[in-house]
């Protein structure tokens, strides 16, 4: 019983999904089918495709210029960017001008012909563009308008400005993660909160759609991404307000199992996790180790005296480790009932033998970066396949196929757009971020 | 206030973190969310803390009251046949069931995605585990540092003269579940649309692997360039300018400084004077620079609380933010102002404020209610439901079934 149509066949979103936490959703959406339209143009640079107009030669060959294909700088190099060309797969690119007169028009005409508009823009974008819910509401009182800076739109920190590490910080998950006995510094800063919140778009998105469905009427929804992250370090506050306890950097410990963490394999930065949830997981792990003995030890009897000397219970371990190699080590402790998993290297992962027993890596052509492996869809759906993935667009690539196969311009009009720098698919040399 | 999923009804046999969270979100905006929990002991998460005065008790698990807001708690013991029958008539009420046993079980209890389909062919069924229902990592043992391992970000995360280290306790679930909740819409509108079903499959490990927290695009990366975007990295210098973290007078700020936002810096820190100054404008870019710039940065960021250095930083559109305790979070006075949130009592373990609502929908905002008690909704649901008498269901409790 095939059904070709995806869940989100149907249904056009434009968008303005921008850095980390926008990116994600929209990858999300267009892999469950949603027309998803990435409005861009050339007088603004797109965060996610770069900050600068031109790369300079020291940026390329430092650790942000792997990111480049090839680490070519030259003309056209935002079209060749992995965190763009990652997650704005299967979107469409449409550059317009905002700030002019004819781009507005344009923008609420293609508003008119939308289900939803999305955006991360910092928090007085819209207003300043006019392009504010009150605004669209009026063209289409059906448009679901998501939006989702990092502090969200109201509030005292609503024009603050940040990355995903920044609204980590302030809601608290920076605090309880990290090295032990140690200060933040020492932790480098990891990227919760951006697809946290770019996975709760794509979810609000939906749920207004289903609301939509049902009352026939759209809505303004917002995301803050610091609220997001909250949520995340639930248990924490209810720590604090349970046992009046603030939660440290608890690093690679848990607050009930042991032994528990990640220990060295044999090679250079090799390691496997482990974490020990029972009794039985613990004396399978001491018959591995060839120490059953260490079952019967009365400082690691139970589980919960187990924990109180996890130090030395751990520091056994990873004096047995180094001797095995970590793949080889997990197939064997899983294989026993222990819980061990090695860490996975990105330069390895799309040859591990479970992504390609279970086809996870998907192959998709990028029309100017050429043809490599993505990660698939993050679902399975049976009826109706999500596959195959399309690439990300390249800048202004579907000017043509929305503005006149959706809005109805002529050849002369559009042609008239290009001289007046409307639209684009090369950045101006004054585009900035 | 009616949230923008009321009418759907889903049938929740997940536990743990993942699961609960994504059907958390279906329960906070408006779904019915019918929790099945195993009868004496229920879902896991009644076992993990935190509890009042670190008493367990299987009502008080703070994490358990977090993830489980607003659905009503039924208990069944599957293990038995009248246990799956009820379970086959409760399926036929529901537009989506999502289970989280591990691979085979449901097969293994004589209620597997075919049965289900039989009880309710227009359901969609959502199977959520943690390396996916094939493949050769199908049945290893997983919690969520192991995943987040397997997914390749932990071994980039950390200190590079250290061991890889993990996020905060069950973040990649929490996120994992963020994803499965929309995943889950998807396969709503799917069976919604014609009435024939819709089955979905999720791996964490896949989810993780996928994640923008660095890992999909540093796997892209690696293939354009040969070389990795993001490794563990002790000071993560791109530039001449500072980024990352910082002490402060009572505590670090956490700086992001784009070569761009030179000038933003200097008037924020009050040295409009080096905004033209070919010295600095000349070195933005060189990453041998820091030091010099620290100089300036430091007497000056020390001088300054982390509230302080981030109200005056961000008034210059310098996005430096303060690195908080979960005490300072719980104060904080943004989360204050939108009264994030949110007072619920519960008769066991009591009132506290809990993380609220992340997505506000401003027409249909949804509402927080109290946990359920382990099976606090089975009478009403057995009765009102499927019909049964009382004395027909105090006679499925004797016999354990529920």
């Amino acid at each position: 019983m095939a059904d070709p149509a995806k869940p989100l066949d149907g249904i056009r979103v434009l968008a303005q999904g921008i850095v980390w936490a926008g990116p994600f959703s929209t990858m999300i959406l267009a892999d469950l089918g949603a027309e998803v339209i990435e409005i861009e143009s050339i007088q603004h640079l797109n965060p996610t495709r770069t900050n600068l107009r031109h790369i300079p030669q020291a940026l390329l060959e430092g650790r942000a210029g792997a990111s480049y294909l090839n680490r070519d700088g030259s003309e056209g190099f935002w079209n060749r960017q992995a965190w763009f060309n990652y997650a704005k797969r299967g979107c469409k690119s449409v550059t317009l001008d905002l700030r002019s007169e004819r781009g507005h028009e344009l923008f609420l005409d293609l508003v008119r012909h939308s289900d939803a508009y999305i955006e991360n823009n910092a928090a007085d974008v819209v207003d300043n563009l006019n392009i504010g819910y009150e605004v669209l509401r009026e063209v289409n009182p059906e448009l679901i308008m998501v939006r989702f800076p990092g502090f969200g739109i109201e509030g005292p920190y609503r024009d603050f400005k940040g990355y995903g590490a920044n609204m980590e910080a302030v809601a608290g998950h920076t605090g309880v993660r990290g090295y032990p006995e140690s200060d933040p510094s020492e932790t480098p800063a990891s990227l919760h909160g951006d697809p946290t919140s770019g996975a709760q778009v794509a979810f609000a998105l939906q749920a207004a759609l289903f609301s939509r469905d049902r009352t026939g009427e759209g809505q303004l929804v917002e995301i803050s991404q610091f609220e997001a992250v909250a949520s995340h370090v639930g248990h924490a506050f209810m720590d604090y307000q349970m046992n009046g306890r603030v939660q440290g950097h608890a690093g690679n410990h848990h607050p009930s199992m042991a032994p528990y963490g990640a220990f060295p394999c044999a090679g250079e930065d090799r390691w496997i996790t482990i974490a020990i949830p029972s009794d039985e997981a613990f004396a399978a792990l001491c018959a591995q180790m060839g120490r059953p003995e260490l079952a019967e030890d009365e400082r690691f009897a139970d589980t919960a005296v187990r924990h109180r000397n996890r130090d030395a219970i751990n520091a056994e371990v990873a004096a047995w480790t180094p001797a095995f190699e970590d793949h080889a080590l997990m197939l064997q402790l899983q294989a026993a009932g222990v819980p061990a998993v090695a860490t996975t290297h990105h330069e390895e992962i799309t040859s591990d033998p479970h992504h390609v027993a279970r086809g996870f890596f998907q192959s998709i052509t990028q029309h100017e970066a050429g043809t490599h492996f993505f990660p698939g869809p993050m679902a399975r759906f049976e009826r109706t396949s999500l596959l195959p993935a399309r690439p990300a667009p390249t800048l202004g690539r579907h000017n043509e196929e929305i503005l006149c196969g959706v809005l109805g311009l002529n050849a002369g009009e559009y042609q008239q757009l290009l001289d007046d720098e409307v639209i684009g698919t090369v950045y101006l040399e004054t585009a900035s971020a | 206030m009616t949230g923008p999923l009321a009418g759907a009804r889903v049938l929740d046999l997940t536990q743990g973190v993942a699961g609960p969270y994504a059907t958390k979100m279906f329960s906070d905006y408006g779904a019915e969310v019918l929790k099945i929990e195993r009868p004496g002991r229920g879902d896991a998460s009644r076992r993990i803390g935190p509890f009042p005065r670190d008493e367990p008790h299987i009502e008080t698990s703070g994490m358990f009251l977090h993830l489980n807001t607003g659905k009503r708690s039924v208990t069944l013991d599957l293990a038995t046949a009248t246990g799956r029958e009820l379970l086959l008539r409760l399926a036929a009420d529901a537009d989506i069931i999502v289970e989280s046993f591990r691979p085979g079980t449901l097969e293994r209890l004589g209620i597997g995605p075919d049965v289900l389909a039989e009880a309710n062919p227009a359901a969609a069924l959502v199977r959520i585990s943690s390396f996916g229902q094939d493949g050769p990592y199908r049945d290893f043992e997983a919690d969520d540092m192991l995943l987040y391992a397997a997914g390749g970000v932990m071994q980039v995360t950390g200190d590079p003269e250290r061991e890889p280290i993990k996020l905060g306790l069950y973040a990649p679930l929490f996120f994992a579940g963020c994803v499965i909740a929309g995943m889950m819409m998807g396969a709503l509108r799917t069976s919604l649309r014609d009435g024939q079903g819709e089955r979905v499959e999720i791996s964490i490990h896949e989810v993780l692997t996928a994640s923008m927290d660095r890992g999909g695009p540093n796997i892209v990366a690696y293939q354009y360039s040969g070389a990795l975007m993001i490794e563990r990295i002790k000071n993560v210098v791109y530039s001449g300018l500072p980024t990352g973290v910082y002490p402060c007078a009572d505590g670090y700020v956490q700086v992001a400084t784009q070569p761009a936002w030179f000038p933003r810096m200097c008037r924020a820190m009050g040295r409009e004077d080096l905004i033209d100054n070919e010295h600095f404008t000349s070195n933005v870019f060189n990453p041998d620079f820091l030091p010099e710039m620290e100089a300036i940065f430091y007497p000056w960021v020390l001088s300054h609380t982390k509230q302080e250095v981030m109200e005056i930083a961000q008034a210059e559109g310098w996005p430096v933010c303060a690195i908080n305790t979960v005490e300072d979070a719980y104060r904080d006075p943004a989360f204050r102002a939108r009264d994030f949130f949110r007072t619920i009592e519960h008769p066991v373990a009591g009132t506290y404020e809990y993380p609220g609502l992340p997505i506000r929908f401003k027409r249909t905002p949804g509402e927080m209610h109290v946990a359920p008690l382990l099976g606090e909704h089975t009478f009403e649901v057995l009765t009102e439901r499927l019909g049964h008498t009382p004395a027909e269901v105090a006679i499925l409790g004797q016999r354990g079934v529920v």
